[in-house]
């Protein structure tokens, strides 16, 4: 069996000591690195129970275990193919899931091969 | 209040594995997966530099708006997240910084692309930030 510590503090002999609430806190909750072109799929994540293609650059990430409200932080990383640039932005955000938009410099919805996500806030 | 001195955390069970209770009580989660394995903060125009860093081993300027980061310690593989922003610290137009297409993400290395947006062309910037979110080899 595996045991458990509690402990508010954890200190390095050299590097200094963190407060373990920061250690929960600071961690990411979800993240994500999926293929947004054909049928998407994920290449790697953490706490991703499903993604959906919404229609042409649209998706929506779906959690295992949900987040405790709507209110967390969400990071993009954009996809770029080529030389061609491409951003995302929210569409709707739900403590189980997240939708994104993908666009082009000139706005066109677009798909991307590259889409990622990093998710920070509280757990339910 | 509690205090632990310690220099390594290892998973009892599976040493790369170690359990935290969420903020709500409701779920768990692995430690090692939530915890960012690589981040910086960088500026792209004239030498690039990295403000400040964490498991970066340098940075190498591939040309007008493009950078190259490499890692000390490198991930298992290439399906890691790369989330990131970028802008002008001092006023300036919208931006949008990306991974470089497939070629552009390796285990050892990254290279970010960066767009101004009311021109569509690739640009320097002053200040940009990234964070990898995946698995240490």
């Amino acid at each position: 069996m595996a045991g458990t510590i509690v402990a508010d503090t954890l200190t390095h002999s050299t590097a200094g000591s963190i407060a373990t609430n920061y250690v929960v806190d600071g961690s990411a909750k979800a993240w994500v690195n999926f293929n947004g072109t054909g049928t998407i799929a994920a290449r790697d994540s953490l706490n991703l129970s499903s993604l959906t293609d919404n229609t042409t650059g649209d998706y929506t990430a779906s959690w295992s275990s949900a987040l405790a409200n709507a209110s967390y932080s969400a990071l993009y990383g954009a996809g770029v193919v080529a030389v061609i640039s491409a951003q995302e932005r929210l569409h709707t955000i739900a403590a189980g899931s997240y939708r994104i938009e993908m666009n082009e410099d000139n706005s066109a919805a677009t798909d991307s091969s590259y889409v990622m996500l990093g998710i920070h806030g509280d757990l339910a | 209040m509690s205090t632990i001195l310690v220099d390594n955390l290892t998973g009892k069970t599976s040493a790369g594995s170690i359990t935290v209770t969420s903020e709500g009580g409701a779920a768990t989660q692995s430690l090692q997966q939530g915890l960012a394995k690589v981040w910086g903060a960088f500026e792209q125009s004239g030498t690039q530099t990295f403000y400040d860093s964490f498991n970066m081993a340098s940075i190498t300027d591939l040309g007008t708006g493009l950078s190259q980061l490499t890692m000390s310690s490198i991930m298992s593989n290439a399906n890691y997240a790369s989330v990131g922003c970028s802008g002008e610290q001092s006023g300036g137009g919208n931006r949008v910084m990306g991974v470089r297409g497939s070629a552009g993400l390796t285990t050892s290395s990254i290279v970010f692309a960066n767009y101004a947006l009311s021109t569509g062309s690739i640009s320097d910037d002053t200040r940009l930030s990234a964070s990898l979110l995946g698995d240490l080899a």
